[in-house]
């Protein structure tokens, strides 16, 4: 069964340092350049995460993700850059398209916060085991409900695509022509969807049932198999963070005044 | 009758799980053959048909901040409002019997469409200058753009184009899978349930 | 004062006409170990789930009197608070997850970490509970990927590690090979004799028997009998309740031997005991009549990750005999049957069927000649009625709706289903469903019908019903292969066994000779059939396969 998380345990430091450090990291990372206001900002804690990334290891697996906000991106310069209401200083001309400075940097501007907070979250998406997360999460007074809400949807989205093929094997079985070309393949899609989505409802109900008779609802505190050994620069790295957004906050302050 | 009363016992909660990955199931579905629509609702709708607009709400704003956190997605983090407020509207108009037939179900798709739109449309302007990332609904933005309208205008049009009918085709499929499910498992979700005494 | 005490218990279920429940009044004391039995539908799941507080509150519906654990009430006192006293094992394994834990370790330790047990404890306590039940090597594995008996095994695990006082399991043993139920009963009785108290509810008739200090008998909501088992199988109207008397009683009672107090024995040491030996000629095999082949199976391999092969090189020619594959759980049957289905791809050409290779046909190109009933008829329904669900295969394989209503309303008579045509499939209780399963691939009309676990969950009749079905096809020609952990139901309907261990064929030929060979049911942990087992004891030649074969050499007419 694969799953939808895509944390993956290459035995880096930053698998290692608590999940709540990369918390804190990503608060800096998309606060102090909103905070600070200039485009450097960015650029610069862009180029941080990239290192952070880097050094991990994880830069390889950071590219599908940047792909996958690539073409909300360039459709942002394109109508920006093309139709932006202050549009003024043409920049550039590309056959019968017209490209404004205006625009263009309007567009550049919410490109650079798109992909700070895409990297920045990416550190922690990419190097947190996600029940870890959790865990850590209830250790601190989270509630337990919650938490079993975020697990169980890593589990409940790979175990629907187990029904899926499982009753795709059952409608194959009873004759339903499944495989060929994309037409029928297209065509045995459609009548899979009603059962999965019923079955996922139904099974909600033994799924509570069990839950019940297993103590989920109980008061007593809750026990955790592992205990994780703290990473030695978790605090001060989390001091340190916070402190730059105490600083930008200062610093923009001091700046109005 | 209340119409937020809400249970929050081990069935309203196991049905959070279960619709979240509804929805990814309905996104996965739409991106595969690249239909113009999300489809990424069902699951919410469906949660704040059986488990009231706070179950709802839950289950939208739930789905979007964890696929946000874990798995890489962090654009449909902004969108948890949008989720958010779909999951109430489909949880008020069950509870007022919105759900019951199919041309009153198709209200209630239009009413959550709206909602929809409402809550989208600062957010896209505020984040992405009025684009949605939908490539039909971000011609018309261009086309907007183009004959010099003002942004939010452009923008509302945008999710507009998008959003009602994603959401009418959406509810629709809730309201057959609502008329499905068996009346074991409906029963779970009652509110006003009470234990009756024989004696 | 006794740990549980029902008084009067009357439940509806929301939206229900009938009480599920019918004032049940009876009291449990410590360390007891108390057998429910009843037909399908009796009411004895609810009875558990009304025990552990799921009933009512979770359920809702209408209650009436009192059901007190240890002097706390069921109906009031929250269920977390109760499941530390009581542990409920479901019916149905595939749903007992939790759904939070990716591994059998962490599953089985959830409810400890829900009850805040120490972390020293709960890896000691996981460890025991995995070894006890055979499941250690698959601590690692995710519980989803299980076979269905080692799902029932993390099943059972989970609940023991939360060390209840009273432990309440609906039928646990339903998926497990015969020495591993047999484990379980020896588990569980040795907790009732450390002070536990015991409830399972049970279609193992034979085992209730022996383990079981009384027997609680329902029939549709109603108390019949709560008292010991020599009493309550001694009851003439036992059958029309819909309970089978354990073999040995039966043979007793139709001998005429007794206990000194009246009742008939109940066990094969009772029976033994009572029984004096007579001359009585063994048993002659028939003789087989000659049928076609069907499948050519040739060093099949298969594995489902590289690395771990779950099929080692399997050669077998299947004829259109009633076949059962028997074997231990995780042997490969259900693996074996769906390469035969196609729904699963060997390495190389192994298979052919009526001397085609099925390596290059579609499944459903197959549909219409091999049908396949699946473990867990949750996997196969999608339809919101009966028949439509039953219909979809045939008009698929090209049937005219005319046809195909009339073959559906066929199968559909067959299985009992005839006055559940427009039922909401998933509204339908288990043994139900998993009728439907089974109508859906008749209603195909296949030359070769594969059923994996088809007693799963029925009571007698369901079981009668079953085999009626394996004879009815079998009459006319086809090929009935079925998976089965049920060896009497083995040795009366199936006239071929193939025995598999690890992987392996390890036994195959008539009951007769299959159960003759001690060597290879222990390598698959196998049990002979009850008669079988008492006419051992007892000294006789040769293997008597059913209660009817014992009798008439026995002189007597059942
Ligand atoms: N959730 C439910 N809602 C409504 N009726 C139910 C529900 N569960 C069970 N019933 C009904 O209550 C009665 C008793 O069911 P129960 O499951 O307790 O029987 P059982 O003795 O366990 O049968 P089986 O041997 O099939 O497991 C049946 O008539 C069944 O249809
Ligand atoms: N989807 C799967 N992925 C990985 N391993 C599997 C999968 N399904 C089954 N297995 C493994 O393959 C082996 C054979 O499984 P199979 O289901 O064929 O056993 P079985 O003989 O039917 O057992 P049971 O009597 O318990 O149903 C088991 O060890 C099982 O854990
Ligand atoms: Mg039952
Ligand atoms: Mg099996």
């Amino acid at each position: 069964m694969k799953s939808i998380s895509l944390y993956v345990d290459n035995g880096s430091w930053l698998c290692r340092v608590h999940p709540f450090t990369k918390l804190a990291y990503i608060v800096t990372a998309i606060s102090v350049p909103l905070i600070g206001g200039t485009l450097w900002l960015f650029a610069a804690f862009i180029a941080l995460s990239l290192a952070v990334l880097a050094s991990g290891h994880l830069l390889r697996r950071v590219t599908p993700l940047v792909a996958f906000s690539f073409t909300i991106l360039i459709t942002i310069f394109l109508i920006h850059g093309l139709f932006n209401q202050n549009n003024q200083t043409p920049l550039f001309q590309i056959g019968p398209l017209r490209f404004y400075q205006e625009g263009l940097l309007y567009a550049l501007r919410i490109g650079c916060n798109v992909l700070n907070m895409l990297f920045s979250f990416a550190i922690l998406v990419l190097s947190t085991k996600p029940s870890e997360l959790v865990e850590e999460l209830e250790k601190r007074g989270f509630s337990r409900r919650i938490g079993y809400i975020i697990i169980s949807v890593f589990q409940i989205v790979p175990q629907m695509m187990g029904t899926m093929s499982t009753i795709t094997d059952a409608q194959r079985s009873r004759g339903m022509e499944t495989e060929g070309n994309l037409l029928t393949r297209a065509k045995a899609f459609l009548p899979l969807i009603s059962p999965v989505v019923m079955s996922a409802l139904i099974n909600t109900r033994e799924r509570a049932v069990a839950l019940e008779v297993r103590g989920f609802a109980a008061k007593q505190k809750k026990t955790y198999l592992a205990d994780r050994t703290p990473h030695r620069g978790d605090k001060p790295i989390t001091i340190a963070l916070l402190a730059l957004i105490v600083l930008a906050a200062g610093w923009r302050i001091a700046q109005c005044l | 009758m209340n119409l937020f009363k809400t249970k929050f016992n081990a069935a309203t909660i196991v049905l959070i799980p279960a619709c979240i990955g509804i929805n990814y199931l309905g996104k996965m579905f739409a991106s595969l053959l690249k239909l113009p629509l999300w489809l990424d609702s069902i699951g919410t709708c469906i949660g704040g048909c059986l488990g009231g607009p706070v179950i709802g709400a839950i289950c939208g704003a739930a789905n979007n901040l964890i696929y946000g956190f874990t798995a890489g997605d962090n654009i449909t983090l902004i969108y948890a409002l949008t989720s958010l407020g779909i999951g109430v509207a489909a949880g008020i108009m069950a509870r007022l019997g919105f759900m019951k037939s199919f041309p009153k179900a198709l209200l209630t798709a239009v009413v959550a469409g709206l909602v929809a739109v409402l809550i989208s449309t600062p957010l896209n302007v505020i984040f992405w200058g009025g684009t949605t990332g939908n490539v039909w609904g971000d011609m018309v933005f261009a086309a907007t753009q183009a004959a010099g309208m003002p942004v939010l205008l452009g923008s509302l049009l945008d999710e507009i184009v998008v959003d009602v009918p994603d959401k009418i085709i959406t509810l629709i499929v809730v309201f057959f899978v609502l008329k499905g499910l068996p009346k074991k498992l409906t029963a779970l979700y009652d509110a006003n349930a009470k234990v009756e005494r024989l004696d | 004062m006794p740990v549980i005490a029902v008084e009067n218990l009357k439940y509806r279920y929301p939206h229900a006409d009938a009480l599920a429940l019918d004032g049940l009044t009876f009291t449990v004391e410590k360390g007891e170990f108390i057998g429910i039995v009843g037909a399908n539908g009796a009411g004895k799941s609810t009875l558990s789930q009304a025990l552990i507080g799921l009933v009512p509150q979770f359920y809702n519906g209408a209650y009436g009197g009192r059901v007190l654990i240890d002097g706390l009430p069921a109906e009031s006192t929250p269920i977390s608070e109760l499941c530390c006293k009581v542990g409920l094992v479901f019916q149905n394994p595939f749903n007992q997850l939790s759904g939070a834990k990716d591994n059998v370790y962490e599953e089985v330790a959830f409810g400890m970490q829900n009850l805040g047990v120490p972390r020293a404890e709960m890896h000691r306590r996981t460890e025991n509970a995995l070894k006890l039940l055979d499941i250690w090597q698959f601590r690692d594995r995710n519980p989803f990927d299980l076979s269905g008996g080692q799902m029932q095994r993390v099943a059972i695990a989970s609940i023991l590690v939360m060390e209840p006082d009273i432990i309440v399991l609906d039928e646990p043993t339903s998926q497990l090979d015969p020495q591993g139920s047999e484990e379980v009963f020896r588990t569980v009785d040795k907790l009732a004799h450390s002070g536990i108290t015991i409830l399972m509810i049970e279609q193992k008739i034979e085992k209730i028997a022996a383990y079981c200090d009384r027997i609680l008998l329902l029939h549709q909501g109603h108390q019949i009998a709560f008292d010991t088992p020599q009493k309550v199988f001694s009851r003439p109207d036992l059958e029309q309740l819909g309970v089978q008397a354990p073999v040995f009683t039966r043979i007793c009672r139709a001998l005429g031997t007794t206990l000194p107090d009246g009742s008939y024995p109940v066990t094969v040491e009772e029976a033994a005991n009572q029984l004096r030996r007579t001359s009585v000629l063994p048993p002659v095999s028939a003789q087989q009549e000659e049928r076609p082949e069907l499948f050519e199976i040739r060093n099949l391999e298969f594995s489902y990750r590289p690395g771990t092969p779950v099929l080692h090189g399997i050669n077998l020619q299947l004829d259109a005999r009633p076949t059962a594959i028997i074997g231990q759980n995780g042997a490969g049957k259900t693996t074996l049957v769906k390469l035969l289905k196609g729904l699963l791809r060997p390495t190389g050409p192994s298979i052919w069927f009526r001397g085609e290779d099925i390596s290059h046909k579609t499944v459903a190109a197959l549909a219409a000649q091999v049908g396949y009933v699946f473990q867990n008829p949750d996997d196969q329904i999608f339809r919101y009625n009966v028949l439509d669900e039953v219909m979809f295969g045939p008009l698929n394989i090209g049937m005219s709706e005319e046809q195909a209503r009339e073959k559906s309303r066929a199968a559909l008579a067959l299985t009992g289903l005839s006055d559940q045509e427009n039922s909401n499939p998933y509204d339908l209780e288990l043994n139900e469903r998993k009728m439907v399963a089974i109508a859906s691939v008749l209603a195909m009309d296949p030359d070769v019908l594969i059923l994996d676990e088809p007693t799963i969950a029925q009571d007698m009749m369901g079981r009668r019903r079953i085999a009626d079905i394996v004879r009815t096809l079998s009459a006319q020609g086809k090929l009935v292969l079925a998976i089965l952990h049920d060896m009497d139901f083995v040795a009366e309907c199936f006239d071929r066994v193939v025995v598999m261990a690890q992987g392996q064929v390890v036994a195959d030929g008539s009951p007769r000779q299959v159960f003759a060979d001690s060597a290879a049911l222990q390598a698959a942990r196998l049990d002979p059939p009850h008669v079988t087992q008492l006419c051992t004891r007892l000294g006789y030649d040769g293997v008597f396969l059913t209660v009817e074969e014992f009798l008439d050499a026995c002189g007597c007419q059942a």
